[in-house]
């Protein structure tokens, strides 16, 4: 088996020969280059399964490639020297991810076949060309094995999402949203990027994995008590910590970076699929899983990524619920779900966080396709209250949709309930002890009533009732390749929850949480990267209310009964033959929840009150002082030229009395100095 | 093994064939006085002086002056010690065998309705034999004999153009501070003999380190510095420049190219000779008192500062051009003013690239003022305005030459430049070094006003289609092409000059 990794490059490089291939020869291709893409994805899927498959038999892989540069310079724990390298880091979790990103590619491309190639879209050589490159960047940042690389992939990813988000670059909005989405996350990557050298600098190293990275020499640093750049081991590390931090905030849409993701819906619906559920957003806590290692040493920097993911949660449920836009209550929906998974790392449950990330990927991926196939339906129309009654005339696509739906509102037994109930459950035990763990605990349980309720408003609104348009009355065709990656997902959907039954298992007391041994090392593991050893580092004391058991039931029976009532309400004002808007019952709140509480509002006030007016400032010390200087300096050299000149007067004899003057100028100063006088 | 060893006084070869050269005009010139026969002539003297290039390159090739622990043939003396061909040397009897060339080829054109031809050309070759002796030279006679053999037919050359009264003015200024100049760096010879008994360099050098001259400090100071003096006339430094503007103005283009590459290189290599041989810095700082570096540090900075300065509001190009000459000269005495006791071959070597360099940059710059005289287009700026429409090729070579002066990267001018400001740096020279870069930046100013004024300003005036002479043309785009040749020449030059440098401060 060991052998199979010889072929790992190839997993990434296979989407990069398809957008090769896209872009130089699609204009030629019958599919306009979505073969290409779709045979790439499909080889990248196989070999992914391959790698899945010999991680399962008990084998890793973790190969430096290339080394492109080394330093000698020696960092701030006294290591001598420093390399770059690309290299493949292949563990249960990357395996794992390689499968979906894969996957979730591979169907994107089939799906593509039907959203973009059957409506006659222009410029498709470019779409695929830019859907090959972002894939290519997605496998390459997941299997990277150091957080340079990561770090190369990971704006490699930010900068195929501002291709697609701009697909259509002649509308007026496309454009503006794909910039803002690349300046968004750009503003947090400069904290990454920051982060990097800082843990560069630190400890001469930027490996994951192995006896030499950058984890392993963070907690020889915390362990031996050194002191870091002035502060302590672990203030250091959580300020480094905290620096990367702000690349995933960004390119996750966490609270306050998240602004960027629902202007992100003017991209083609395929390209949201791919990066709600597998690329872009899903990097961002990738990385924090990836190097989970690193942040279990700091207690604060977890406490802070939990909260951070709570808040986000809640705060994205709530403006859910007011949308009109099918897409854009996607939108919000995967904000509120990304803040689960932080949330579940952020209190130490690694397996919780993989999991929902998991699920999540096939929910998400599937609620986007079917909004997507629901907008062909709909002759691409996008606001719901010209829908209604889909359910009798598309039936496939309101049974897969509905299937995504309960897994999104955590209904059970469909994947959403069993991974969303995990990371709830770990956040209850370790909120018992730690008073901010609760309260990130209190909103993410409040977050799944609301996440019920928009998640079925949605369901009815779009396939129940009467139909609201002429659109609605007569929708248009869909064919196989949409229906088929949307049945593949539905199904996913409702089984994925299997990887993993945590309550059911410490209930019946039987051995059935597959994801946790996977990730825990039971088959193939490197070394230091697994659960328990995770576990180890982790700093958290937990606490059950009478007994693990109870606890366990307390927890799921809670989020359960919310989500039912979220569901409920949606159920019994939406459910109708003629819906109607019920947002005048909010009150003032409405306008707020409308505005999305005016993130975008203050945002642009920083940039217009703050930014600019330092900009302007800045360009006035160029334009006077700077300018200025050199301005004068340029007259005055002019000016003394124009004197100097004049020592030139055409007479001979003045020429050798000035001769003799700056001679015996001369002579007087080395004399001087000399001494000759004396 | 050779299969034969030449005779010593072979080794002067390249300044003897520029002798012999001229002999061979004189010759023709007696059997037809009155020919105008401006390809023979002017071909005789390139001959010569490429032949002389050859034979100062063969040398070099072959192992002259290398050291003979590194598989060289050592030095080479002649005369008991008068002469001296070393690397240095050899370095140097380039410079001057290339510009020649060049100013011959030139020539063709320039003086083709010239009365005085042959005239013309020998005194051009006994010139350059001249600046071929002094890289050779090794002993204060010698120095002063081959440097006088350069001046005299350098005053003869400005004022050649009879009936131009601005020829006529510049060459008797020249005369005239010439013979102040050379009764200056005389009468320093006289003072440095009578404090150290010697003529011959290292003898100077022997009496200086065992300290016999010690008593006499103050009159040995007084010889170095009119010594400096003597140097400064020739390469045209502060305070001994003032007949440098004048005298370029005023002679014919090819000969204001000749003096202030030529000439101020052979000005340089005595100047190297002397001070790194006969006055060793440490041992006659503790004889005079003073580090004589201290005086070419106050001209470095004078000089490139006073040249750059009253450069950049010239009106005239050729005049424009000899203060810019004046601010080259400024740069290259850097590398004087950065030998230090044990170190100073960088710098100095830098100053010889810089020199080298600037034999191409600078001759081919005066060779495009030459085409400008020839076209009859006038002096100023604006009688330039849109020669590039014209004349693309040379004024493709005049904005080589320009930013290759400016020291615009990649041209040889940055490279040679970069290595005085690093040199410079190297021997704690923060002033100097300072002045070289505003200097630098200074002039960047009026050299490329001339490049806008040809390529980018529109013509005061219509012209007609100019003629394309074809020797000027033939001039002017060698020294374009070595200007640009010496990005990959680069590596040799620098060795060579940095190995010479090593050998004299050794």
């Amino acid at each position: 088996m060991e052998d199979v990794f010889n072929y790992a490059p190839a997993i990434a490089l296979f989407p990069l020969v398809a957008f090769v291939v896209a872009l130089t020869f699609g204009k030629y291709m019958p599919k306009k280059g979505a073969l290409a893409g779709i045979i790439a994805t499909g080889g990248s899927l196989a070999l992914s399964v391959l790698m899945l498959v010999a991680v399962a038999s008990g084998e890793v892989y973790h190969e430096t490639l290339y080394q492109w540069a080394i330093g000698d310079a020696a960092s701030e724990i006294g290591a001598d020297g420093i390399e770059f390298t690309f290299g493949i880091l292949i563990d249960p979790l990357a395996a794992l991810m390689l499968v979906i990103v894969s996957l979730i590619a591979f169907l994107v491309h089939i799906f593509s076949l039907g959203y973009m190639n059957a409506e006659g879209e222009t410029g498709l050589p470019r779409y695929y060309a830019s859907l090959g490159l972002f894939t290519f960047s997605m496998l390459a940042f997941v299997y990277a094995d150091n957080l340079l690389m990561a770090f190369m992939f990971f704006e490699l990813v930010g900068l195929c999402s501002y291709l697609l988000i701009g697909f259509w670059f002649r509308t007026r909005s496309a454009p503006s949203a794909a910039k803002k989405a690349f300046l968004v996350t750009r503003f947090g990557d400069y904290f990454f990027l920051l982060g990097v050298v800082a843990i560069a600098a630190t400890f001469g190293t930027v490996a994951f994995a192995g006896d030499n990275s950058f984890i392993a020499a963070a907690e020889s640093a915390i362990d031996n008590g050194d002191t870091l750049f002035g502060f302590g081991a672990e203030t250091w590390v959580t300020i480094t910590a905290l620096l990367v931090l702000g690349g995933v905030i960004g390119k996750s849409a966490q609270f306050p970076l998240h602004t960027w993701l629902p202007d992100a819906m003017e991209g083609p619906t395929t390209v949201s699929a791919l990066i709600h559920a597998a690329t872009m957003v899903a990097a961002g806590v990738y990385l924090v899983a990836r190097m989970f290692g690193y942040y279990a040493l700091s207690p604060t920097a977890l406490a802070i990524i939990a909260f951070v993911g709570g808040f986000t949660a809640l705060f994205a449920a709530t403006m859910g619920v007011v949308k009109d836009d099918i897409k854009q209550v996607l939108a919000y929906s995967t904000i509120s779900q990304y803040g689960y998974m932080m949330l579940g790392l952020g209190v130490g449950g690694y397996v919780a966080g993989v999991f929902h990330l998991m699920n999540h990927a096939f929910f998400k991926a599937l609620l986007f396709l079917g909004a997507g196939a629901v907008i062909v339906l709909m002759h691409h129309e996008q606001d719901m209250w010209k829908m209604g009654g889909l359910k009798d005339k598309a039936p496939i696509t309101y049974y897969t949709f509905l299937a995504g739906a309960l897994a999104l509102a955590g209904i059970i037994p469909f994947s959403g309930f069993w991974s969303k109930d995990e990371i709830l459950y770990d956040a209850l035990i370790i909120g018992l002890e730690e008073p901010i763990i609760l309260a990130a605990y209190a909103m993410a349980l409040v977050a799944v009533f609301f996440t019920g309720f928009y998640t079925f408003r949605m369901v009815f609104l779009t396939f129940h009732g009467e139909p609201r348009s002429e659109a609605a009355e007569d929708p248009h065709d869909i064919g196989w390749s949409i229906k088929a990656p949307l049945v593949v997902l539905g199904v996913l959907a409702l089984v994925a929850g299997i990887a993993n039954l945590a309550p059911v298992a410490k209930l019946a007391q039987i051995d059935i949480t597959f994801l946790e041994h996977w990730l825990d090392g039971e088959y193939g593991a490197v070394e230091g990267l697994t659960y328990s050893a995770y576990g180890e580092l982790l700093a958290f004391e937990t606490a059950y209310i009478g007994g693990e058991q109870l606890t366990v039931l307390i927890a799921a029976g809670v989020s359960l009964l919310l989500a039912f009532s979220g569901a409920g309400l949606a159920w019994k004002l939406y459910n109708v033959p003629e819906p109607v808007a019920h947002k005048e019952r909010l009150g003032s709140a409405r306008q707020t929840l409308e505005s999305n509480y005016y993130q975008d509002e203050y945002q642009v006030w920083l940039a217009e009150g703050f930014t600019q007016p330092l900009a302007r400032a800045a360009d006035r010390f160029d334009q006077t002082v700077i300018d200025g200087v050199v301005n004068s300096v340029s007259t005055a050299s002019l000016f003394s030229s124009s004197r100097l000149k004049r020592i030139q007067t055409g007479l001979v004899t003045n020429y050798a009395a000035l001769l003799v003057a700056g001679f015996i100028g001369l002579l007087l100063v080395l004399g001087y100095v000399g001494g000759w006088f004396l | 093994m050779e299969l034969f060893e030449l005779p010593a006084w072979t080794a002067l070869a390249p300044a003897l064939l520029l002798a012999l050269t001229a002999m061979a005009l004189f010759i023709i010139d007696s059997i037809a006085p009155d020919s105008r026969n401006s390809g023979l002539l002017a071909g005789t003297t390139a001959a010569g002086s490429i032949v002389s290039l050859g034979v100062a390159v063969w040398y070099l090739l072959a192992g002259v002056g290398t050291p003979t622990v590194d598989g060289g043939r050592g030095v080479i003396d002649v005369l008991g010690d008068q002469f001296v061909v070393d690397q240095l040397a050899l370095f140097f009897m380039i410079i001057v065998a290339v510009v020649t060339a060049l100013v011959a080829v030139a020539s063709y054109d320039y003086m083709e309705d010239h009365t005085y031809q042959a005239e013309y050309y020998s005194l051009v070759l006994l010139a350059a034999t001249g600046m071929s002796f002094m890289a050779a030279a090794n002993s204060l006679v010698t120095i002063f004999i081959a440097l006088e053999l350069a001046s005299l037919p350098s005053y003869a050359l400005v004022s050649i153009l009879k009936d131009n009264r601005g020829s006529v003015e510049g060459g008797l200024k020249y005369f005239l501070i010439g013979a102040l100049s050379s009764a200056i760096f005389v009468y320093g010879i006289s003072l440095v003999y009578g404090a150290t008994g010697h003529l011959q360099l290292t003898n100077i050098a022997e009496v200086v380190e065992a300290g016999d001259a010690d008593p006499y400090g103050g009159l040995l100071g007084l010889g170095i510095l009119m010594l400096i003096g003597g140097f400064a006339f020739k390469t045209a430094s502060v305070p001994f420049h003032f007949w440098a503007p004048e005298a370029y103005e005023g002679a014919p283009a090819p000969i204001a190219a000749f003096l202030s590459s030529a000439s101020k290189a052979a000005g340089f290599v005595i100047a190297f000779r002397v001070f790194t041989e006969a006055f060793p810095v440490g041992e006659t700082a503790s004889a005079i008192g003073v580090d004589w570096t201290l005086a070419f540090i106050i001209l470095a900075i004078v000089t490139m500062t006073l040249g750059n300065f009253a450069a950049a509001t010239q009106n005239n190009v050729k005049r424009m051009l000899a203060y810019s000459s004046i601010g080259h000269a400024g740069y290259a005495l850097i590398g004087l003013a950065g030998i230090s006791a044990g170190g100073g071959e960088l710098v100095m070597g830098a100053a010889m690239m810089h020199l080298f360099v600037y034999g191409f940059m600078n001759t081919g710059a005066f060779l495009f003022v030459a085409l400008a005289e020839y076209w009859g287009v006038g002096r100023t700026f604006e009688d330039y305005n849109g020669l590039g429409r014209r004349a693309p090729v040379a004024c493709f070579a005049l904005a080589i030459f320009m930013f290759s002066l400016a020291g615009i990267p990649p041209l040889g001018g940055f490279w040679s430049k970069y290595f005085l400001f690093t040199g410079a740096l190297e021997a704690g020279l923060l002033v100097v070094a300072a002045a070289l870069v505003v200097n630098s930046a200074l002039s960047l100013y009026y050299y490329t006003r001339l490049v806008k004024a040809v390529w980018i300003e529109e013509p005061v005036t219509e012209r007609d289609a100019l003629s394309q002479p074809i020797g000027l043309y033939a001039a002017i785009v060698v020294a374009a092409v070595m200007t640009l040749a010496l990005l990959p020449l680069f590596g040799p030059v620098a060795d060579t000059a940095v190995d010479a440098a090593t050998a004299m401060l050794a």
